[in-house]
């Protein structure tokens, strides 16, 4: 086998010149040993340090003798096969692999590589020795954060705004939408479109409209006519001012009371005195004493109660006679059944929804002991209550019939009356009915007028005698408030901690039923006090009063039509 | 890289520690005087307070990386600027936990102070090699530079390699080799973790020397770390004769201290390394926090 070995002689800067050598043989040694085929006169070879074989056509493989290894195309190693191009460095000197010429089985051409070359290849080879010559950087990192989080924190979500559907799509997608910048759980309520953020937040850099929620809230009522109160603030106040959402759980209904005060502090003064509502801004320190709700009548006889100042020594008129004192004796009272005590609850029983009372009834309270009976003879017939005219036309008919029947039992009546018909009786004349029937409409109008004024009837109502124009007998209409307190909201049911005593206490010694027997102000304040409380039930406005209250002006801005 | 009586965190009196207390202060003071009528949030006046606040105090803050380039600047030097750079970077994890009243969510908003929290606490690593490595530095390099002993290094292969010549052809190429394994520094794990290069450099060579024996069945002895030196003290105890022996002793003195000299090398390397590495963490944060905070801002007035 023929090796061609090419020498590569620099003469000068720009000119070269070739010297060809043979060798023989099938491994080409290198070393800086006398008997090597390319010996080297350098410290940095070993005396045998590394063969190249010719293996084939253009074919090579190239072999580190010592440990220390060979650099073939740059990289240190033990033993490779390569091609023709390849380049062996050893020391100064660099082998290239030529391809072949002539009639040559392999060659090899080798030049050496200057001083300024070598300070270049080892300051190239040289390792990084500070973390700026490395592949880490922080120029590309920031970049990529910066136009990450901005694409998709800022630009993508916002571009759902313009785009139509396109929300849609990133929502069915890992790609953030609108939802990330979501800043807290919708409320329950509106959680069925909390993906739409649009269906609030219609404008771009416009706060929530009003109007946003008033397209489904028709008809809310709104607080008061900014027009009649002087107040055109209170048509800036958005809803979203007190009802914020992406509060979770925590809901939508702010219970700030400086969401009131800030008005109400001086209202008289911001309306100009339009409003009458006295100044209030804390339940506990600065609120007025309550109103109450007076039963009261128009002249033409129309439930029309009056509100009034709260104070002990206000006086009601239900147009009933109570004796609360007699009723709640704790020695009991006589009943049908025999001695019982009577509780408040015995009268006075939740409505279904647990927050006021049910109106009194006499069916089930009174009638068990105040029976409507009108004659000894007939103990179990009564009149019917409530019906003025029913009670005169029963009487008028239960004596006509025992009239007529007779074997009426009294000693003060007409024969034809005492007198029991028997079987076979020839039938009354004409002058035995006529008797009959004025005996009857005698009895009745005598038994009405007991009835009326003597036991019944007078035992609880005020009864006036019939006049000469109407023959009905007068009772004056009875009833209670009911809603005691007509601005604020009272609930019973929340106050089951209490008993009765807690605020009525007068219940028990009152002996006129015109006591007013609903506590003022103070008696909340024994528990309640404003949002700062320490020691008592923090309560601010909304806990006893709406907002939404406007009797006429809804918030759709449409004057409601009745009151 | 300062002295010890004016430390970063020591300057000018700790002016900046009390003025970074003082704004802390006065914020938590606010949070707990604010009612804000529901709960504490982002919403609220002092929630729009206490965001702007923050949203200036993170935009200077990030000035310091153009402070820092600045070489001619009357705005006070550059120890003072990061005196307060750290300073108020810490007091602003207590006002951007209170401008969100403690609320947290997955979205952008929450994303943005986690963000701002891995910036400071990378920062706090920083602090921590500013005031522990330089010393650190200064003692490994025992008042030489690195060039210095790099230089040297380069002249003990020089001699160790003309020495091991006049001994044996077998000391030549294990010296040859030892030269070839000695990789001062490499990538970002290599110099963090003090590696001279040669852990690599051997792996490689025992790969080769694997494929090797697969090729040609003769198997070189087992390559170990250290081996240079054990090498020559077998050579020395089975055939060395007086001279080779004085010259061998020579060779072992020579390539243990180019061994401590590279130790010492990779050694500041790391050193180097650790002291510059958070802030490849640090800086790209703080960017993407930028991005962060400007989609905080402006997504919370979009939808208003």
């Amino acid at each position: 086998m023929r090796w061609l070995i090419r020498r590569v002689l620099k003469k000068s800067a720009s000119s070269l010149s070739y010297e060809d050598d043979i060798h023989f043989g099938e491994v080409l040694t290198i070393g800086r040993a006398a008997d090597q085929a390319i010996f080297l006169p350098d410290l940095r070879a070993a005396l045998n340090h590394a063969s190249i074989t010719a293996v084939g056509k253009n074919k090579y493989k190239v072999e580190s003798l010592i440990v220390a290894g060979i650099r073939v195309n740059g990289e240190i190693t033990y033993s490779i096969t390569v091609g023709h191009g390849a380049v062996v460095e050893l020391g100064s000197t660099r082998l290239t692999l030529v391809d072949l010429q002539g009639d040559f089985d392999a060659a090899v051409e080798v030049s050496t590589i200057d001083k300024s070359e070598q300070a270049a290849i080892v300051s190239k080879r040289k390792k990084p020795t500070s973390l700026s010559q490395t592949w880490i950087s922080k120029r590309w990192p920031s970049w990529l954060g910066f136009f990450l989080v901005l694409g998709f924190g800022l630009l993508v979500p916002a571009a759902t705004h313009i785009v139509p559907g396109l929300n849609k799509i990133l929502r069915y997608s890992p790609l953030p939408s609108t939802t990330f910048w979501n800043p807290g759980e919708i409320d329950s309520a509106h959680r069925f479109f909390a993906n739409d953020c649009t269906r609030c937040h219609k404008n771009a850099f416009l706060m929530v409209r009003d109007n946003a929620c008033t397209s489904c809230h028709t008809s809310t009522k709104a607080h008061a006519d900014p027009v009649k109160f002087n107040i055109p603030a209170l048509g800036d106040a958005r809803c979203g001012s007190c009802h914020q959402d992406h509060n979770g759980d925590r809901g939508m209904i702010s219970k700030d009371q400086r969401l009131c005060a800030d008005c109400h502090a001086d209202l008289k003064t911001r309306t100009k005195g339009a409003s009458v509502v006295a100044d209030v801004s804390d339940f506990g320190s600065s609120h007025p004493q309550f109103h109450v709700n007076l039963p009261g009548w128009s002249a033409d006889n129309t439930f029309t109660p009056k509100s009034m100042l709260w104070s002990s020594a206000l006086k009601e008129n239900s147009g009933l006679k109570f004796n609360h004192l007699k009723h709640l004796d704790p020695k009991g009272l006589n009943t049908p059944d025999g001695r019982k005590n009577l509780e408040c609850s015995n009268c006075h029983q939740p409505d279904a929804g647990g927050s006021a009372m049910k109106p009194i009834a006499f069916e089930t309270m009174c009638h068990e002991c105040h029976k409507l009976g009108f004659d000894t003879l007939a103990p179990d017939r009564e009149v019917p209550h409530a019906d003025v005219a029913a009670v005169s036309y029963t009487l008028n008919e239960f004596y006509a019939n025992r009239g007529l029947e007779g074997g009426y039992a009294d000693a003060r009546a007409p024969t034809v009356v005492q007198e029991r018909r028997r079987p076979g009786s020839p039938p009354l004349s004409r002058e035995e009915r006529v008797e009959a029937l004025a005996w009857a409409r005698d009895r009745s109008e005598q038994a009405a007028k007991t009835v009326f004024t003597g036991k019944a009837c007078v035992t609880c109502h005020s009864v006036n005698a019939p006049s000469a124009a109407n023959n009905v007998w007068q009772i004056a209409p009875v009833r209670v408030s009911g809603i005691w307190y007509s601005k604020a909201k009272f609930n019973h049911a929340k106050h089951q901690t209490s008993t009765c005593l807690d605020c009525h206490g007068g219940a028990p010694k009152s002996e006129a039923s015109n006591d007013l027997l609903i506590p003022g102000i103070e008696n909340c304040r024994e528990c309640h006090a404003g949002a700062h409380a320490k020691d008592k039930v923090a309560s601010t406005c909304i806990a006893c009063h709406g907002y939404h209250t406007s009797p006429l002006v809804t918030l759709d801005k449409k004057t409601r039509k009745s009151p | 890289m300062f002295a010890v009586h004016e430390s970063l965190l020591t300057y000018a009196k700790s002016r900046y520690l009390w003025i970074s207390l003082a704004l802390s202060v006065v914020s938590i003071v606010l949070y707990v005087w604010h009612d804000p009528g529901g709960v504490p949030n982002g919403g609220t006046w002092l929630g729009y307070t206490l965001g702007t606040v923050a949203a200036l105090l993170i935009v200077w803050l990030m000035l310091f990386g153009i402070r820092k380039r600045s070489y001619s600047t009357t705005m006070g030097s550059t120890l003072g600027w990061l005196s307060a750079h750290v300073y108020l970077g810490t007091a602003l994890i207590l006002i951007a936990l209170l401008h969100c009243g403690f609320q947290f969510g997955w979205n952008l908003h929450t994303l943005t102070l986690v963000l701002m929290l891995a910036v400071i606490f990378s920062g706090f690593f920083g602090v921590y090699t500013y005031l522990r490595y330089p010393t650190l530095m200064t003692r490994n390099r025992e008042s030489a530079t690195r060039d210095a002993m790099l230089e040297e290094i380069s002249d003990i292969d020089q001699n160790a390699l003309s020495l091991a010549d006049g001994i044996a052809p077998e000391i030549h190429g294990v010296v040859l080799r030892s030269i070839e394994n000695t990789r001062l520094g490499g990538g970002v794990w290599t110099q963090l973790r003090a590696r001279d290069g040669s852990d690599i450099a051997i792996s490689k060579v025992k790969a080769a020397i694997v494929h090797r024996e697969t090729q040609i069945g003769a198997a070189p002895p087992a390559m170990q770390a250290g081996q240079t030196m054990f090498a020559m003290v077998d050579f020395l105890a089975g055939k060395a004769d007086d001279k080779q022996s004085e010259a061998l002793r020579k060779l072992i003195d020579m390539l243990s201290r180019k061994r401590n000299l590279a130790s010492r090398v990779a050694r500041d390397i790391q050193y180097q390394a650790i002291m510059e590495i958070w802030l490849y963490i640090h800086v790209p944060l703080s960017v993407t926090l930028l991005a962060a905070l400007i989609g905080h801002i402006i997504s919370v007035f979009f939808y208003w």
